[in-house]
């Protein structure tokens, strides 16, 4: 009875926001940006996502606005953290309480209503063959981040630029021109992220309906290693915790317990993963 | 489209043991001319402070509702409403509102619980009138005005024990605290009052912005709905939209909080907790322009502070599913005046 589809699908359902946030969030690592502003990218595209539906009535138009604006919201740690050297962590946290800012002002002056907007007309994302047009585009994008970050020129060149920047410049790779491309397509994926969670999971805003979403994300990717498997693994672990969380509660385990659910996993998946990596290198921290 | 009440009364409630503390403390009545900072008799002036803008906001135009009845019933020009839009604003309505020095300065919410204290303190001639909160401490100056969301509750509870099919409801709450179980143990000792044999489950949203979370609001409902559960009380702030949606993709219904929620999802909510905002502040200025200052004043149904849609006037136009089931509502009428009479007792989990 406690492993059944219902819980599968409701991991799954959990997983796909996380999943989109943390490849971008791996991609930025890869290109030795620290990318902390993943909740903030989220949000920003949650907004965008719903506004979008709504004024147009069509959701694909709002899932294409949403990665162009938490793409043009991801320039703010390109230009910051890029072009004008300052500390990602700093830009990260700004960026994070700027989009919860910025999207609680919109939501007044846009929609004239306060903590959330929600109307039977607003028009979320179809099914396809059970989910959301968006997860099946998750797990395509873990396999093109995989092939393109170990397979591919760009990818090699990326990891370069992360690694060994000076090396990467001496070669004729420009590294501020990669770690553009790798903030920039971070936003896109975490404005997908966005769109997934406010017309996919549920078809509304509401003031940092994230959740702390993005924060899941980022630790996903330093769980990951910023491998796009170990990402989707990492990922598909929180949601399988979430989920298995909701079932323990119907057992009647106290809330408070099943809510640590997450946090026990990273625990024991961090302990394990460090404890096998050591053994493998031999390094005593 | 109101949004933001519930999530204002939820969060309250983590804050509300202070209430019920200041509910034991209470002071005797100042003396009477201790009301009115501007001394004059007759015509009186109120002003009330919002945390929010009104706008759509149903919870804080009830609030100028009950402000603008007070003003008419005691010979008042129209009061002053200020509305705030954050900390700041807040902080500086309540300063103007204090420094205009009118007979009762109202606020609704526990946003102001702190400055009140503050204020109260300074100026201890102002009287001061908190709606849905209180200080912390008693002062002589501060009066409050709480609800007894726990009898609502429960009349929505006998109303999903009575239209359930698979005789299973279950509520989606915020947080497992004895302030949250008010809007889910009521409801289960409700549909099991009228229907001995229903089977309950409470889910709570929990996580790490339990009153934002509607997605996860969303999945506690969906995995109620998964076990059989056909009807289920949404109290989860901003969650309840998710509820909202995880009963209408299952043909399920859902009950509301707070303001009539029903348009959000026609034909899936079935009725809601009313909290009648108006009735405190209106009932609270009277006792106040009474000398009876310095008190908490809980409001129930007996007061007609909480009250469901179902039972007001205006339920064929709220596009709540009850409206359809008069029988129904028959019922539930009945328990409420067992409940107002003190026949029917409902017990507060919140009560210490």
């Amino acid at each position: 009875m406690f492993f059944d589809s219902d819980l599968f699908l409701s991991a799954l359902r959990a997983l796909t926001p996380i999943l989109l946030a943390a490849l971008g969030g791996a991609l930025c690592e890869r290109a030795g940006v620290f990318n902390i502003g993943l909740e903030g990218m989220m949000l920003m595209g949650c907004f965008t996502a719903v506004a979008t539906s709504w004024f147009t009535g069509s959701p694909w138009l709002g899932v294409l606005a949403a990665a162009l604006a938490a793409a043009a919201y991801s320039l703010i740690l390109a230009v910051g953290a890029v072009t004008l050297k300052g500390d990602a962590v700093v830009l990260g946290v700004a960026m994070n309480l700027l989009a919860v800012g910025l999207t609680s002002f919109l939501l007044r002056t846009v929609f004239g209503v306060q903590g959330t907007f929600d109307d039977p007309d607003l028009v979320g994302l179809p099914e396809i063959a059970g989910f959301s047009p968006l997860t099946w585009l998750s797990w395509a994008a873990v396999g093109v981040a995989a092939v393109l970050l170990s397979r591919h020129a760009w990818g090699l060149r990326l990891r370069g630029v992360g690694e060994a920047p000076d090396a990467a410049a001496t070669l004729g790779v420009s590294p501020v021109k990669y770690k553009y491309g790798a903030v920039l397509a971070s936003g896109v994926l975490c404005g997908l992220a966005g769109a997934q969670l406010a017309l996919g999971n549920v078809t509304l805003f509401s003031e940092n309906m994230t959740a702390g979403r993005g924060w899941i994300a980022v630790v996903a990717v330093m769980l990951g290693r910023a491998l796009p498997l170990g990402v989707l693994l990492a990922a598909l672990l929180f949601g399988l915790a979430e989920a298995a969380g909701f079932r323990l509660q119907g057992l009647g385990l106290p809330q408070q317990a099943t809510d640590a659910a997450p946090y026990v996993v990273t625990l024991i998946a961090l302990f394990l993963t460090t404890a096998k990596r050591r053994r493998k290198t031999g390094a005593v921290a | 489209m109101p949004r933001r009440s519930r999530s204002r009364s939820l969060r309250f409630a983590a804050l509300a043991a202070g209430a019920a503390l200041a509910m034991t403390g209470c002071n005797a009545a100042a003396k009477k001319d201790d009301s009115g900072g501007t001394g004059a008799k007759g015509a009186k002036d109120f002003t009330l402070v919002t945390p929010d803008p009104v706008g759509q906001n149903e919870f804080m135009k009830l609030a100028v509702t009950g402000v603008k009845a007070a003003a008419k019933a005691h010979g008042g020009g129209s009061p002053k409403v200020f509305q705030s839009s954050d900390t700041a604003s807040q902080q500086q309505n309540l300063q103007a509102a204090v420094d205009a020095a009118p007979d009762v300065v109202v606020l609704v919410g526990f946003e102001f619980a702190d400055a009140v204290a503050q204020q109260a303190e300074a100026h201890p001639k102002q009287q001061f009138l908190m709606v849905d909160a209180c200080t912390k401490k008693t002062y002589d100056n501060v009066s409050c005005g709480v609800f007894r969301e726990h009898e609502g509750v429960f009349l929505a509870g006998a109303e999903a024990g009575l239209l359930s099919e698979s005789g299973k409801v279950g509520a989606v709450d915020v947080l497992d605290t004895p302030q949250f179980r008010r809007y889910s143990d009521p409801f289960a000792a409700g549909a099991k009052h009228v229907a001995k044999k229903t089977r309950t489950a409470t889910r709570f949203v929990g996580g790490q912005s339990p009153f934002d979370d509607s997605a996860r609001a969303k999945e506690q409902a969906g995995s109620l709905i998964a076990k059989g559960t056909d009807h289920i009380m949404a109290a989860a702030a901003a969650g309840n939209y998710g509820v909202f949606e995880a009963a209408k993709a299952k043909g399920a219904f859902a009950y509301g909080v707070d303001v009539n929620q029903c348009a959000s999802a026609p034909g899936t909510v079935v009725d809601n907790v009313v909290k009648r905002t108006d009735v405190a502040v209106e009932k609270g200025i009277g006792h106040i322009l009474d000398g009876d200052n310095g008190k908490t004043v809980s409001y129930g149904l007996k007061e007609g502070g909480i009250t469901l849609t179902g039972l007001e006037d205006d339920v064929a136009s709220s596009k709540c599913v009850i409206a359809k089931h008069e029988d129904v509502l028959k019922k539930v009428g009945g328990l409420r005046d067992e409940i107002v009479s003190g026949k029917l007792k409902v017990d507060d989990p919140a009560a210490a």
